[in-house]
């Protein structure tokens, strides 16, 4: 019986590690989409923002095909649940709209980089309606989440109040100790080390340098003129 | 580790037969004949077959998230959400969840197709099924899904029907396996796909050993506390241990009509989804 086993362990074996690629095997791709959808809809749920509409959005389906990801993640609205919710998957036959990019073009979007520009350049590619792309961006950006008042429901008003009141104070003493070791820091490296320059030094050494530039030049001028004279003599 | 719905039966020549070597799985093949089929290692009566896995699923139905969820260490959604991804599945589709059980794939499935599309839930179980549809209804899921207690064998829809069926950890407890496949064959339109999510042969020894030790030593006792039915999870145990292996499982899909079959291991073999069409 035993032998029998592992005879017919042999060929599967073969046969499943040509077929099954690593990250797929361990389902890398359905931990980072549940994972996703869990926060997508955590965010939903939690959105004050009721202003906000799903109805154009409903069974619309947005795809990314990120550079630096092995799968592509598909959003797809479903507004038949109250909040809507967002499906996310690993690979969909079809898509309302596909984006292949990179997260590094992504962060330049945000930074307001014009769309157009980056499909020029080729960091961006787009299938599709747009305009789906772009009602996903408007509802990401207009989501109001009230962090205070959902820490408020676990911990309590007085306790949330002390805890955010304690945070900030944290905040402001982290600041005024990061300035304080940069202040430190530009002293010991400008004045006792004198490895840096002040600002007023370079613009002073920047005005002699013009000074300079320009009395030469007016020396320039005279020798010529006296080359001049010379010559005519 | 899952245990879907549906009734059993090992009629197929090959087995998944990776049991403690004291049980002689391959006598129990050749004791197969038209009468007599496997209840885990036992050889029993074909008739019997669905009563004795009814029972086991009758027993189970309350507890039956939650022991999958212990058992599998919570990877089972992991498989389920493999399968759903890689149905293909679209607004408007019609999908058939058999052997649906407390309805995980049904549930997604019904957000997905949308309100234009058409979920049924269809198990063999009316206490699975039960335990089901008031998941579902919790969940506010109520507007495009259907409720059959059918029997894989002779589903009782039109022929061309759906656009895609799965059938998730029940295949192994259905009776007549390869009548179920051609069951299924005749309902799916022409372009519409089978997937089939059950456990199967682990690919490398160590997980194997490892597997059974877990699968026979602890699974019972975590049913026994759990559940309180050490007896249904030894049962499961079992079965899977009787089920056919990925190749065989493909060749079975390929003689009922399916087209372009394949499978894909999940968790080192533990788990295949097989995929096949119907053109």
């Amino acid at each position: 019986m035993q032998a029998s086993n592992n005879k017919a362990l042999t060929p599967l074996s073969a046969q499943a590690s040509s077929s099954t690629p690593f990250a797929e095997g361990l389902l890398l791709p359905q931990v980072a989409t549940a994972t996703l959808e869990l926060i997508i809809n955590k965010a939903l749920a939690l959105n004050n923002n009721k202003a906000i509409s799903f109805a154009a959005l409903n069974q619309k389906t947005l795809t990314l095909a990120l550079a630096e990801l092995s799968f592509e993640l598909s959003f797809t609205v479903n507004t038949g649940s109250s909040p809507a919710m967002v499906m996310v998957r690993s690979q969909v036959d079809t898509s309302d709209c596909t984006i292949k990019t990179s997260i590094k073009t992504l962060t330049k979007l945000k930074a307001n980089q014009s769309l157009t520009q980056l499909i020029k350049q080729d960091e961006l590619d787009v299938n599709g309606d747009i305009k789906i792309a772009q009602q996903f961006a408007n509802i990401a950006q207009s989501l109001a989440i009230d962090w205070q008042s959902e820490l408020a429901k676990h911990l309590g008003d007085v306790p949330t109040h002390k805890l955010l009141q304690f945070g900030n104070k944290i905040t402001k003493s982290i600041s005024a100790t990061g300035k304080q070791i940069e202040a430190d820091i530009c002293e010991y490296l400008v004045h006792e080390k004198r490895l840096v320059v002040t600002l007023g030094q370079v613009s002073a050494f920047n005005g002699q340098t013009t000074a300079i530039a320009s009395e030469v030049t007016a020396i320039s001028a005279r020798i010529d003129k006296l080359f001049a004279k010379l010559a005519a003599k | 580790m899952s245990s879907s719905d549906q009734h059993s039966q090992n009629s197929d020549s090959s087995t998944n037969a990776s049991a403690p070597s004291d049980i002689d799985t391959s006598a129990d093949n050749s004791t197969d004949s038209k009468n007599t089929t496997h209840f885990g290692y036992k050889t029993i009566e074909k008739d019997d077959k669905i009563s004795m896995v009814a029972g086991v699923f009758h027993s189970v139905a309350k507890q039956y998230d939650v022991m999958n969820d212990l058992m599998s260490f919570g990877i089972h959604r992991l498989w389920k959400r493999f399968t759903i991804d890689a149905s293909g599945v679209r607004p408007g589709n019609k999908v058939l969840d058999l052997a649906g059980g407390t309805g995980d794939l049904t549930a997604k499935f019904s957000k997905l197709v949308g309100r234009e599309g058409k979920v049924v839930l269809a198990d063999i179980n009316s206490s699975m099924l039960n335990v089901g549809r008031d998941k579902l209804r919790d969940k506010g899921l109520v507007q495009n899904i259907e409720y059959v207690q059918a029997n894989a064998e002779y589903l009782p829809f039109e022929e061309n029907t759906f656009d895609i069926v799965t059938i998730a950890f029940g295949l192994r407890n259905v009776t007549d396996k390869d009548k179920a496949l051609r069951s299924i064959y005749s309902v799916l339109k022409p372009g519409g796909r089978l997937l089939v999510l059950e456990f199967s042969k682990p690919e490398h020894e160590l997980l194997n050993k490892a597997y059974d030790f877990y699968s026979f030593n602890i699974l019972p006792k975590m049913g026994e506390l759990v559940a309180k039915d050490g007896e249904s999870y030894k049962y499961l145990a079992e079965s899977i241990r009787m089920h056919p292996d990925q190749e065989t499982l493909k060749s079975m899909m390929d003689n009922a009509g399916f087209e372009q079959t394949s499978f894909k291991n999940l968790t080192g073999g533990v788990v295949a989804l097989h995929k096949g069409y119907k053109f």
